[in-house]
């Protein structure tokens, strides 16, 4: 039968398993109950039109409804996201689900508009973040919630900080900055084109008077305005008593344009207004260019929190009461349904199943906890109902403590200082000193006090930094570029620099080294498999071992019927049993089956699955975390080049060694909690190296935030990509070497950049004292020597493109 | 007399592209380039429907201010 696509997601499905409506001549397909019931939703509501906007684009099928919308009505929930207005309305930030074009974002506005009550609604089409602004007394934000899943999207809160605010405020301002500053100086050179003509073919002074009022006019928003953020950094400058490359601007350009006022008025010697200009524009361009590659500023505590439950059931004599997390006492009964995060950590008192601590260990494989067992906060219980008692208040517990850890990591992160600042503090300096020196020296030996004055000036201007300033930000963008093709994303563009200068590689053991999941190794089979039979039992279980199992089947048998199974019984962290025409399945590890009276030799090196049909074993499998493919020629590529490589584990000492020797690293630190793992970066950096550090998970994130350069691999916990400051797209430890030597390559490229701004100042400033140099000559010299660093900075595309 | 064709002309110039860069801040200042999608996409759905729709939004806070003004005049008493 031929595939037919669901009128609501367009996704293609099998005719028979559709559910089909004819109304008049047209019939309808539809792949589930939710997306039948947007779709009429949304005809009965009038919004018809969304399926002609969204054209031939595919959706989610539309979720079936959940049932915790009245968590969005609680106390601790609204006031940790909800703000009130100062017109008494609440607002919040909400991140949509399911948006995959402009089309849904239109639906879910219009939606969100016709709604009574809500008063604004704006999506943003990049990030699908939206802000919605509605009349508590009108409608709840359960409703609000409710409408957006009725639709098949989903949607839950965020905390934009006022980082984030702060970021885009920033760049609108620099982009105003800019706007102004490329507008005079673009207008200041047509005109200075006339006034160069008039040196060499003569000019009355009344038209120099004319085009001296224009460019002065042009000049004084572009000095004042643009150039405000130079007089600022050259007060904080002078007041913590630095020179800096915002102190030379500054100065450089404010007497020029003081100077030219001067000559403007007197009528005497020629005005510099195009330089001041275009001093401003250059170095204001370079760092735009810095602020626009700034790492996006960090939602990772709203990502942990976020998802964390603000109200825990706990148990009072006979009844369940919610309780928000900071009013739990110690010894409260807390009790936990299957997929609850815990928050507070305790002992288990009654029931019994597994937790996924990955967000602790970094290791996928649950762990089993009966009566007796500690439970920690960060891990989710997977399977079944179980009652602990709290040993510790929402405050000390395990998961408040590392995100505490984090916060304070995140702003303690290192800073290596650039060798664009150093270089520029001191040029600064000796600029300033000769212009001075040439003064003095002009009005003692040569006479006037205004020539002495004008040359002293056109040393400044000639000196001003224009190559220097866009040195580091051109080359460090063509580096983020050529990166970002090769899958890796520096999420700031002074990165390439400090890793570029790196000398020590920490590595995280499970899901970098390794794949992170467990996969077969060694398969044996007897007389009577089925890999059908086990595929269909495999597919009821959502443990790692099953999955691992699962997708070697798929990948080494080609038809695997589907079959219906009866009695399915999973036992959590040993098995599951099924039956299937009239044989009984028995799947799980060695203990299991033994248990159930099928003897099966138990000893294994890795983690053993076993499969038995009717009593009698018919497959085993060995399973255990792969390494990836290229990490041992990565790793060795990366050690030449002066690198030392260490790694950092959760995991035991034995299985440590195994992966180190395979991959050829001889230094290994096993067995280490999260804030021992940060505590190994401190040492690094105590012993003075300049620390990158490789991982994925929660686990690691404390370690991450302290390393000088975090990388997580692109399907890491989000807490961990939004910590790092590179991301490896595709996973391979081949693009780690390979972001080592962009890094490498294009830091050269800075070297070669500052040298020539340095050589060109060595030869230029000499012209200037003697006293050589005009307006002319000075614009002349000032964009030629910033187009050499833009190509020079090019040239690091084609290095890289020849290997 | 030529001083003040330049004069003239240098002026209008600078005006008239003063007043494009005028527009421009005026768009950045309101937001108008934030969202670089937005920006592309929502033009496709500009129609006479999202006009009514921001009309209908307009009328919603109007009638919320009102409800609003309303509500403060009846907590209002008059001095004794």
């Amino acid at each position: 039968m031929p595939n037919v696509p669901c009128t609501h997601c367009h996704l293609e499905f099998d005719e028979s398993v559709m559910i089909t409506e004819t109304h008049g001549d047209e019939t309808l397909h539809f792949c589930c109950k939710g997306c039948q019931g947007v779709y009429h939703l949304l005809e009965e509501e009038g919004l018809g039109s969304f399926y002609d906007k969204l054209g031939d684009q595919k959706l989610q099928p539309a979720l079936q409804k959940s049932d915790d919308l009245e968590k969005f009505d609680l106390e601790g929930f609204r006031n940790k996201y909800i703000k009130t207005t100062e017109e008494g309305l609440n607002e919040i930030y909400l991140i949509i689900e399911g948006i995959h074009c402009s089309a849904c974002v239109w639906l879910n506005e219009k939606v969100l508009h016709k709604l009574d009550g809500v008063i604004e609604a704006t999506i943003n089409y990049t990030n699908n973040k939206a802000r919605v602004v509605w009349d508590p007394d009108e409608v709840k934000l359960s409703k609000i919630i409710e409408t957006i899943r009725s639709i098949g999207y989903n949607a839950y809160p965020y905390d934009p900080k006022l980082q984030e605010e702060r970021a885009v405020k920033t760049r609108k301002e620099y982009y105003s900055r800019i706007l102004v500053a490329v507008f005079g100086s673009m207008n200041i050179m047509w005109i200075a084109i006339a006034h160069y003509a008039g040196y060499f073919g003569g000019m009355e002074q009344r038209f120099k008077d004319i085009l001296n009022v224009a460019e002065f006019i042009l000049a004084t928003p572009v000095l004042f305005y643009s150039g405000w953020i130079f007089f600022k950094g050259a007060y904080y400058g002078y007041k913590n008593k630095i020179v800096n490359m915002d102190t030379l601007v500054a100065s450089g350009a404010l007497s020029a344009y003081l100077y030219s006022i001067y000559a403007m008025v007197t009528q005497r010697g020629e005005v510099y207004f195009d330089s001041v200009a275009m001093i401003i524009t250059f170095v204001l361009v370079g760092k735009y260019l810095e602020v626009l590659s700034k790492k996006q500023a960090v939602d990772t505590l709203d990502a942990i929190m976020g998802s964390t439950p603000t109200e825990v059931t706990v148990i009072q004599g006979d009844e369940k009461v919610l309780v928000g997390i900071e009013n739990v006492q110690l010894g409260d009964l807390i009790e936990l349904k299957p997929g609850e995060k815990v928050v507070i950590d305790g002992i288990v008192v009654s029931g019994e199943g597994s937790f996924d601590e990955s967000s602790l260990t970094g290791e996928s494989e649950p762990v089993y906890k009966a009566p007796g067992d500690n439970v920690l906060s960060g891990s989710i219980c997977l399977d079944s109902v179980i009652r602990y008692e709290a040993i510790k208040d929402a405050s000390s517990s395990l998961l408040h403590t590392i995100v505490s850890l984090l916060e304070e990591s995140i702003t303690k992160k290192p800073c290596i200082e650039r060798l664009a600042d150093t270089i520029s503090g001191y040029f600064s300096t000796v600029i300033l000193l000769i212009a001075l020196l040439t003064f003095t020296g002009w009005w003692i030996w040569g006479g006037s006090f205004e020539e002495a004055l004008i040359v002293g000036i056109s040393v400044i201007v000639i000196a001003c930094p224009c190559a220097l300033g866009l040195a580091t930000p051109m080359a460090t963008l063509v580096g983020i570029g050529i990166a970002a093709k090769r899958n890796i994303l520096f999420k700031e563009a002074g990165f390439l620099e400090t890793m570029a200068k790196s000398d020590l590689l920490a590595l995280d053991k499970t899901g970098t080294l390794t794949e992170g999941r467990p996969s077969v190794v060694t398969a044996k089979t007897f007389e009577g498999f089925d890999a059908s039979l086990l595929h269909a039992l495999l597919a009821t279980s959502n443990h790692p071992v099953a999955k691992g199992v699962r997708t070697y089947l798929e990948n080494n048998y080609s038809n695997l019927q589907p079959h219906s199974l009866e009695a399915i019984r999973s036992i959590q962290a040993k098995g599951i049993e099924a039956e299937c025409e009239g044989k009984k399945l028995l799947g799980g590890n060695a203990a299991y089956l033994n248990e159930a009276g099928i003897l099966c030799d138990e000893a294994a090196e890795h983690t053993l699955f076993v499969f038995a049909i009717d009593g009698k074993v018919v497959a085993r499998f060995e399973l255990s975390d792969t390494i990836r493919e290229d990490a041992k020629t990565a790793i060795a590529a990366i050690k030449a080049l002066g690198i030392r490589v260490v790694m950092l584990t959760g995991d035991h000492e034995t299985s440590a060694q195994k992966v180190a020797e395979a991959v050829g690293i001889e230094e290994i630190h096993a067995r280490l909690l999260p804030q021992e793992k940060a505590a190994m970066i401190d040492r690094f950096h105590e012993e003075g190296h300049t620390v990158v550090m490789a991982g994925d998970g929660i686990n690691d994130t404390i370690a991450l935030a302290r390393s000088d350069i975090a990388i997580a691999m692109g399907s890491g916990a989000d807490v961990a990509i939004s910590v790092s400051d590179v991301v490896l797209l595709d996973e391979k430890m081949q693009s780690l070497y390979d972001a080592y030597r962009i890094s490498r390559r294009t830091f050269r490229a800075v070297k070669e950049n500052l040298g020539f701004s340095l050589l060109y100042n060595v030869v230029a400033v000499p012209l200037a004292m003697a006293g050589f140099v005009n307006p002319l000559v000075a614009a002349l010299s000032m964009s030629l020597s910033s187009l050499i660093v833009v190509g020079n900075s090019m040239r690091i595309r084609i290095g890289s493109r020849l290997e | 007399m030529s001083e003040n064709v330049i004069i003239v002309m240098i002026g209008i110039s600078t005006l008239l592209g003063a007043t494009g860069l005028a527009a421009l801040l005026w768009g950045v200042k309101t937001g108008q380039f934030d969202d670089k999608s937005k920006f592309i996409d929502a033009a496709r759905f500009d129609n006479e429907e999202e006009l009514r729709d921001a009309v209908m939004m307009e009328e919603k806070k109007k009638a919320r201010q009102k409800k609003r003004e309303e509500a403060k005049k009846k907590e209002y008493r008059p001095a004794d």
